[in-house]
Formats: structure tokens, C-alpha cells, sequence
């Protein structure tokens, strides 16, 4: 590449025509015809300096003295078009320079704008992730909450009612034996042997009465855990079986659940979310047979768990409606609900997965319309 | 850097006179061309605008002759120095072999000539070269203006740096001047020295290097 301070040649600083024209006016100015070339023509030549350099030779001129002086012409000529060279040259490569430099810049611009563009989108993805952590808190905190009046308020009724059923129940025993005492006393006539007869009956279905009153109360209390609030060693299975209970008694024990709870070891866990997630998929399982064609026959829960590897499963089936395929991406949203307003909260699943997942383990779903359902939560043993 | 062409048996360097603006960076050369007379000159090309403004640069070839046939050219420029020729500033600058950095010495313009060094220090490093080892000679000009920043100031400022002692300079007086370009010429040929082996293949020792390119228009030529 040539510089702008490179030494200039006669070509460059003259074209063939300039150069015809100077030729035929140096010769009109001399007694005989002048040329001015870049080679050295012959023995007879006069150097023309430009600035240290030799630019061209003349030749032919009338004398030594008149080509001496056209060469000063030349020479002085040469000053005036090399300054316009050594201008032009120079403003070209000033200006080359700062195009490739404004092109540089260009590039330094383009690629910081794209690391910003790519430090907007991680900005936005933070975002949307710490959105989805505040919904998740927020959804917990509510669960929380209801849970933590839910479970005052039955374990300020088991309280209460735990006193008065305990001496209800012994008293009835008390007066069983009573009656039987009265029986003995009592002349043996048929009307009164059947009164007696009632009696018993009477009391032996209150006494039952009262034990259920008391097993339900037992329930709530293993429901609510308040006396747990932490994580503790949990038995599934009965965690499981005061669900169970809790569900009849809320379906009127009309419901068909089989059960097939087999050994697992306790795991660590929160008792009261535990059973609140089992009560809320047993819950839809119940709803589900309850929603099923009236057809289908006889709804049937089943309820089973069983150790597999290093983990507890836990499996709710039902064979009631199933869910349709376009609501099954949503069920885990928060408050999605396919039931009317006011009888769901549209959390159920959803606590019951972030449950899972606080866990450390899983929960799958399977279903098919009109078939059922089948629910797979696992836990890990630790 | 050095520009040698073994087939003309040629080296041209180049030295620049850099600066801020209206610090003396022509009124140097021009007193250079009045004051030199060196074994060879060329024309003095100024290339200036309206207000006699440097546009361009303007340039002064000179040269001599080694022993060897060498044709040693030294071609001296300015740049422009106002701040919007940056680009102009960095061509000229570019392969330079030497600088006089031309300085001003009103109160004023210190400042500027601050700013017109820092200037030249990111220029240097953008065309390849380093601050360091350049020569380099700075020159204070303007004193015959009264009201001027005492020497031994500027002389205590510099103390510090390569570039110390300063060269006090009128360039309009034509004081200073060819003291500058010789300091210059020294440090240069040290520089070019290694390289080309000046003395040794081409009979230039350092006194016929400094002193027949900066011999004044007074002066007869020194023996060889």
C-alpha cells in the first residue's frame, strides 16, 4: 500500500495529456523541441529535483542553459502539484482512517448493544422467575393460613368436644350395667323384657355413637396437627386412614374406598400438609365418582401404598370422570377449577404438588375422560 | 519507523513537529528552512488554509550522503493542531521516527499544552508506537512574549521525565530552534544507529549526522 508521503513519480503526478501539453509548451518557450520523461533518455539530459528526488529528465532543448532553465520551470511546477498530491493523499487516508475507525465503533456499538438486549432478556427471565417464587409464596401463605384456622378451630372443638363425650361415654356404660341391674330387679313379664331389650339396644347404639364422636374428634386432631408444626417423623398410613375417615364422614360414609396400605417406614414431613394433601386427592377422587355417568355403576376409591426403590408411594385411583384433555395442562394452575364458583378454591392440586415437592418428591398425574383417574405421589425415604 | 530501500541504498525517517495550536509548529520549520543549510534541502511545502492555519501539514525534505552512496533523507512535518484535525494528526504522525513536541509558554495555554500531550501519547499508541522510546525533544516556545511561565518551573515540572532538560525556544526570533532539532537529531540517531549501523557501513558518525543536517546557513561545512 502506498502512503501518502511516499515520494511521487512523474506518472503520478502528471497525466499523459498534462505531460503532451507541458512538453509542447516547454518546447514553444525553447529553440528546439523539449521532452520530459521519467527515464533517463540518453547522455543529454537534465535532471529535474523535487524535493531531493528526481522526478524526470528533459532532453533535446537548443542548449544545456535552456533545458537548465526549463527544468527550474518544471521544478517549480512539480512544488504546486505535489502539495495538491501530498493534500489529497493525506485528506484520503485521514478519511479512510476514520471510516475504518467509525466502522469499528460501529461494531463495539452493535456488539454492546446485543450484550445488553441478552442482559435485558436474563433481566426479564429474573423477573418472571421472581414473580412465579412471589405467586408460589403467596399461594403457600394462604394455604398456610387456612390450614392454621382450620386447624385452631378443630382443635378448639376436639378440645370441647373431647371433655363432655368422655363422661357421655362412660356414662352410658355406667347405665348399661344399671339397666342390667334394673333388669334383675324387674318382675319377668314380656312387656318388660322387650322395654329392657330396647333399652340395651338404645344404649349400645349411643355408646357406639360416642366412640365414632371420639374417632372423629381423634381424626381432626391427627388432621389439623396442631400439636406438630413442624417437619416430625410421619406415618403415612395413618396420616392416610384419618383422611379416609374424614372424607366418608364429609360423603357419609357412602363412599367406597378400598384400602390397601402396606408396611412403609416413617418419613420426615409436615404432617398437617401431608394431610391435607392426601384429604384434597381424596376429595377429587370423591367428586370424581360423584361427577361420573350414573351408568358407570358403582364408584370405587382406591387407596394403596407400597415402598419402590429409596421411596414411599402413594397411589389414589378412582374410576369416576376423569379429566378432560384441554383442562389437563391447567389443573396444577393455581386456582383453576373446573367445579361451580364457591365450591372449590382451584388450589387442591396445586398444594398438593408444591406439598410433594417440598417433600423432595413428586406428584404424577394420570387420567382419561370418562375413565378415571390415577394419582401417584411419591416421597422419598430419609 | 525507519523507511529503508536496500535497492536505491535509501532511508527517509521522518520527525514531527507536534503540538497545540498556534504553539509555533510552522514558524519552527520555516525558520529551519531559513536557517539551515544542510548538505541537501528541498522546498518547504506549507500547506495552510485562511488565517494561516495549518490544514494539511506542511513538510521539508533535507538530507545528505554517507560514505557508502546511502541516501539519508529526513523529512520534517507539523501537524495541524487544532483539536478538530485528530485524523489528519494521526496520518502525519504515523511511522514517525522522531517528534519535537512544541509547547507554548503562556500561563494560558498550559493547559493545552497538556491536553495537546496527552493527545499525543494516545495518537502514538493508536499508530503503533510507544512514548517511551521515541525521541522525542520538547521545546517551550514563545519566549520572547513577556509575562511567560518562568523556566525553572517548567524546568522543575519536567524534571521527572525523559524529556528533561526542556529547550527554551522564540521561534520567531529563530532562538532555540536549531538547539531543539539537534537535541532531536541526537536522540535519533542513537535510535537509527543500532539498526542500520549508520558509522559503522556508511561512514555517518554521530557528529556528521547531527551537524550536516543541522549546519546553519553561516556555517562552513565540517570536514569529514
Amino acid at each position: 500500500m502506498r502512503n501518502f508521503e511516499d515520494d511521487p513519480t512523474l506518472t503520478d503526478l502528471l497525466s499523459r495529456d498534462q505531460l503532451a501539453r507541458l512538453n509542447q509548451s516547454l518546447s514553444a518557450l525553447c529553440s528546439a523541441p523539449v521532452e520530459l520523461s521519467e527515464q533517463k533518455p540518453g547522455t543529454d539530459a537534465t535532471p529535474v529535483e523535487f524535493n531531493l528526488e528526481t522526478v524526470g529528465w528533459l532532453s533535446g532543448a537548443g542548449s544545456a542553459e535552456e533545458r537548465q532553465a526549463a527544468s527550474g520551470i518544471v521544478a517549480f511546477l512539480m512544488m504546486f502539484i505535489a502539495k495538491y498530491r501530498l493534500a489529497a493523499n493525506l485528506h484520503h487516508d485521514a478519511t479512510e482512517a476514520s471510516y475504518a475507525e467509525l466502522q469499528r465503533q460501529n461494531e463495539a456499538l452493535k456488539e454492546s448493544e446485543a450484550r445488553y438486549r441478552e442482559l435485558s432478556d436474563q433481566l426479564q427471565e429474573k423477573v418472571d422467575q421472581q414473580v412465579k417464587v412471589i405467586n408460589k409464596t403467596q399461594h403457600e401463605l394462604y394455604e398456610s393460613a387456612r390450614l392454621r384456622s382450620v386447624g385452631q378451630l378443630a382443635a378448639g372443638v376436639a378440645h370441647e368436644i373431647n371433655n363432655p363425650i368422655g363422661f357421655i361415654s362412660s356414662n352410658l356404660r355406667v347405665a348399661r350395667d344399671y339397666v342390667k341391674e334394673l333388669g334383675e330387679a324387674l318382675p319377668e313379664t314380656s312387656a318388660n323384657e322387650e322395654l329392657l331389650a330396647d333399652f340395651n339396644d338404645l344404649l349400645a347404639e349411643s355408646i357406639d355413637g360416642t366412640n365414632r364422636i371420639a374417632s372423629i374428634v381423634s381424626d381432626l386432631k391427627t388432621f389439623s396437627s396442631i400439636d406438630q408444626a413442624d417437619y416430625t417423623r410421619c406415618s403415612i398410613n395413618q396420616l392416610l386412614t384419618s383422611a379416609i375417615h374424614l372424607v366418608q364422614t364429609e360423603y357419609q360414609h357412602q363412599l367406597d374406598i378400598v384400602e390397601r396400605l402396606n408396611e412403609v417406614p416413617e418419613i420426615s414431613g409436615h404432617p398437617s400438609r401431608l394431610s391435607q394433601t392426601f384429604f384434597n386427592l381424596l376429595d377429587n377422587a370423591a367428586q370424581a365418582i360423584r361427577d361420573a355417568e350414573p351408568e358407570k355403576g358403582q364408584g370405587r376409591i382406591l387407596v394403596k401404598t407400597q415402598v419402590q426403590a429409596n421411596e414411599v408411594q402413594i397411589i389414589i385411583q378412582d374410576n369416576g370422570c376423569g379429566i378432560p384433555e384441554d383442562q389437563r395442562a391447567k389443573v396444577f394452575d393455581a386456582f383453576f377449577t373446573s367445579r361451580p364458583i364457591g365450591s372449590g378454591t382451584g388450589l387442591g392440586l396445586t398444594v398438593a404438588r408444591d406439598t410433594a415437592r417440598a417433600h423432595g418428591g413428586q406428584l404424577q398425574l394420570d387420567t382419561r375422560e370418562g375413565t378415571g383417574t390415577r394419582v401417584l405421589l411419591t416421597l422419598p425415604i430419609n | 519507523m525507519p523507511d529503508f530501500s536496500p535497492d536505491d541504498n535509501k532511508l527517509a525517517l521522518k520527525v514531527v513537529f507536534y503540538g497545540p495550536a498556534l504553539s509555533g509548529k510552522t514558524t519552527n520549520l520555516m525558520q529551519l528552512h531559513s536557517l539551515l543549510n544542510p548538505e541537501r534541502k528541498g522546498e518547504l511545502m506549507v500547506l495552510e488554509t485562511r488565517d494561516d492555519r495549518t490544514l494539511f501539514f506542511d513538510m521539508l525534505p533535507i538530507g545528505l550522503r554517507g560514505s557508502s552512496g546511502l541516501d539519508l533523507r529526513l523529512k520534517l512535518y507539523t501537524v495541524p493542531g487544532q483539536v478538530q484535525h485528530d485524523s489528519t494528526r494521526k496520518a502525519v504522525l504515523s511511522r514517525a521516527d522522531g517528534v519535537v513536541f512544541v509547547a507554548d509558554s503562556q500561563p494560558s495555554q498550559q493547559d493545552n499544552n497538556a491536553i495537546a500531550f496527552g493527545n499525543l501519547e494516545e495518537n502514538l499508541e493508536k499508530v503503533g508506537l510507544d512514548i517511551d522510546t521515541l525521541p522525542m525533544v520538547v521545546q517551550f516556545n514563545k519566549r520572547d512574549i513577556p509575562d511567560v511561565v518562568p523556566e525553572q518551573e517548567l524546568q522543575e515540572r519536567w524534571a521527572d521525565t525523559p524529556w528533561s532538560p526542556l529547550v527554551m525556544a522564540s521561534a520567531l526570533r529563530g532562538d532555540g530552534v536549531i538547539e531543539s532539532f539537534q537535541i532531536l537529531l541526537d536522540r535519533l540517531y542513537t535510535q537509527i544507529d543500532d539498526e542500520f549501523h549508520l558509522a559503522a557501513d556508511h561512514g555517518i558518525s554521530r557528529r556528521i549526522f547531527v551537524e550536516r543536517l543541522s549546519r546553519s546557513s553561516g556555517q562552513g561545512a565540517p570536514c569529514a
